[in-house]
């Protein structure tokens, strides 16, 4: 794959963080989600046939099976059983999330993280993008009242990680391919699970509805 | 050999209490592996303390500082697990819990020790990060173990905290593996071989690192502004799992986020960590002394604790020199506390079934040993002599105060609040008028015993430190 094709999937990526962090249903949320995974799949996949590196074979199977249709497809299922059509609000509004968004994507783009983005030079404007992904998921968990919301954050982040490591030209470690499919399968577990039994208690998937913790 | 001796047992106990349905057996397999745990780690301790580096397999690798966490680990698995049989009977007793919650206790009990074990004993970072993840794992569903709204709520709080700052604390570590050249990134890469490679890692690079270190780690570890899971995890999760939560799981993840302090300070020198350490450290101390005055309920306040000593043991290794031998001896001292804090909060719970601080008045006349146990617990966490942690503390402070005197100063500012604020609740808890419809007495000897023998090796390490246990932290200090 052309750098140029790389670099229109990490835009793709981009745009849908973006969108993650402005859409105000859970559906399309959930659908910008399996939309992100499969451009990871891309670009994990671009780095197996570079490479012919087997591990990273398994981690595109996986990301496939687990990322870009299992887990979209149970919180699609989870959605329609519990009639949650509408994601709950954000702690910022709309305005003030896009300048926040705006600050945070100008910051991975400083000199601060040059070092950063400057692992592989030729990579540069590839990790400044990987690493502004990063910046806007850890602000859409923060930003988010919603538990499926913050499910999806976290496992943006995840995403934001993984491409991260490709460009930053780390996905030949094995060590890496662990913990990145440890990861893949823990969180969904963990994240699906919980979330289940959160609906039964609480029967809202608002966070800010949680007010059993006070002293 | 010890070290593949304990992981088995754990995984082959755990799948025996997964199929078998007798009460009896389980608590027997529980017992039996956290007792090959205990002399296993015992082991080990020894064997690195005669001849240095445990390293039976090139998987494992056991330093003095693993040694000694490995020798806590041992040591509180094998108290909660004779305690939780005990504890749990009683909440059955009480019909608080059944069988099958009995059963799934065990089976993340084993869990949890054996993530444990495998985070601290890992020779490669990526093994001890999924570890650590793995003890996330079962930690939340312990947490949520009394499936109540308030208990699933802190569940998902610390599932949320911990997922996020471990994500940084793996960006984290994958910035220490740009250190190393492209033909050793196709094997399995180890502590040692980042290390080996430090003089290569872009010093901009390693300080970014570990700035995403000690915010990952630092969540696992409590230490603030990361610590909000904290109060809300230990005081929903049982009693014995608040004991493993503060005492064994806070220095697994302080191990590990010292050996990327080596590997920092291997690259940009010692003051950069430090630096951080002591800002992190001092800011845990404050906000933790400042809730602890106005603390509502026991086991929240032994949390607020636990990020004080956090705090505590932050300062010492931030400080550097004989503070770092402090620090590794108040990490120890502050286990056994909390286990003998936690086990007698259990007990509390079990006579009052309350965790609220108001609802406690006069215990000292009710369940009056373990009243004993708590206040002496009170008296050593917050360093009143002679007890060891009032040395520890004061071989720290004594290093803080010719290097960083300011931040001395504020740091006993903040610990004399925690000693009024600890008092306060102490005095309106154990003291005064108790309530007439309380039974007097205490439930079982089973839920004495644990705290007790705590006691007495606290009590014994505050004057004694056996030679290999000295070898192994004296090593350790000129290691961090």
């Amino acid at each position: 794959m052309s750098i140029s094709f790389l670099q229109f999937l990490l835009g793709v990526i981009f745009l849908t963080v973006v969108f993650l962090h402005l859409t105000k249903k859970n559906l399309l949320a959930t659908i910008a989600y399996g939309i992100q995974s499969f451009a990871i799949m891309l670009i994990l996949l671009n780095s197996f046939l570079e490479t012919k590196i087997f591990y990273l074979l398994i981690i595109v199977l996986l990301v496939l099976i687990i990322k870009v249709i299992l887990a979209p497809l149970f919180f699609v299922n989870f959605i329609k059983k519990h009639s949650l059509s509408f994601s709950v609000s954000t702690y910022f509004n709309t305005p003030l999330t896009l300048i926040i968004i705006a600050i945070l994507t100008f910051i991975a783009y400083s000199q601060k993280f040059t070092p950063l983005t400057n692992i592989i030079p030729a990579n540069q404007p590839l990790l400044s993008i990987a690493l502004s992904f990063i910046f806007l998921s850890l602000f859409l968990i923060i930003n988010c009242k919603g538990a499926l919301s913050q499910i999806l954050g976290i496992l943006s982040l995840e995403n934001s990680i993984v491409a991260f490591i490709v460009f930053a030209g780390l996905e030949q470690s094995p060590s890496l391919q662990i913990g990145v499919i440890f990861n893949i399968f823990i969180w969904i577990i963990i994240a699906t699970t919980f979330m289940s039994m959160l609906y039964k208690h609480f029967e809202s998937q608002d966070v800010t509805s949680m007010k059993n913790l006070k002293d | 050999m010890e070290l593949l001796f304990i992981i088995t047992t754990f995984v082959i106990s755990t799948f025996i209490i997964l199929l078998i349905k007798h009460r009896g057996t389980i608590e027997f397999f529980s017992i039996f592996a956290s007792a090959i745990a205990f002399f296993g780690s015992i082991i080990i301790a020894l064997k690195v303390s005669s001849s240095g580096i445990y390293s039976p397999f090139a998987f494992f690798s056991v330093d003095s500082l693993g040694a000694i966490i490995m020798l806590i680990i041992g040591l509180i698995e094998f108290a909660t697990t004779i305690y939780s049989i005990q504890y749990l009977r009683q909440e059955t007793a009480k019909n608080i819990i059944g069988f099958t919650r009995v059963k799934q206790y065990f089976i993340l009990l084993n869990l949890f020790l054996l993530a444990m074990f495998l985070a601290i004993t890992s020779s490669s970072p990526i093994f001890a990060w999924i570890s650590i993840e793995l003890t996330t794992l079962s930690t939340a569903f312990l947490i949520s173990f009394y499936n109540k709204p308030s208990a699933m709520e802190a569940a998902w709080k610390y599932l949320i905290i911990n997922s996020v700052g471990l994500l940084l604390g793996f960006f984290g570590t994958l910035l220490y593996f740009t250190s190393v050249s492209l033909w050793s990134k196709g094997e399995l890469i180890s502590w040692q071989l980042l290390l080996t490679n430090a003089t290569h890692l872009d010093p901009l690079i390693a300080k970014i690192a570990f700035i995403f270190i000690l915010i990952g780690y630092g969540t696992k570890i409590g230490l603030a502004p990361m610590h909000t899971w904290k109060p809300d995890a230990y005081s929903k999760a049982p009693a014995p799992i608040g004991a493993l939560l503060s005492g064994t799981l806070f220095p697994v993840a302080f191990a590990i986020m010292l050996k990327f302090k080596i590997l920092t300070d291997a690259t940009v020198g010692a003051s950069f960590s430090q630096h951080l350490l002591i800002a992190f450290g001092i800011l845990s101390i404050a906000i933790a002394s400042l809730i602890i005055f106005n603390a509502k309920n026991y086991k929240r306040l032994l949390a607020y604790s636990s990020i004080e000593n956090a705090g505590i043991v932050a300062l010492g290794f931030g400080f550097g020199g004989l503070g770092v031998f402090a620090a590794i001896l108040h990490m120890i001292y502050h286990s056994c506390v909390k286990a003998i804090l936690f086990f007698s909060s259990g007990n509390l719970l079990l006579k009052y079934n309350s965790a609220k601080i108001c609802n406690i008045k006069g215990a000292l006349n009710i369940i009056s040993t373990t009243s004993i146990f708590f206040i002496s617990g009170f008296l050593i966490i917050t360093g009143t002599p002679p007890f060891g942690i009032f040395l520890t503390k004061m071989q720290i402070l004594s290093v803080g105060i010719q290097t960083h005197p300011i931040i001395t100063i504020i740091a006993i500012f903040f610990m004399t609040i925690v000693f009024i604020g600890f008092l306060k609740h102490i005095t309106a808890m154990f003291f005064g008028e108790s309530s007439t419809d309380i039974k007097v007495g205490e439930g079982n000897i089973w839920l004495i015993f644990p705290p007790a023998i705590f006691l007495i090796i606290i009590i014994c390490l505050s004057f004694y430190i056996p030679p290999f246990l000295y070898t192994l932290i004296n090593d350790a200090a000129l290691h961090y």
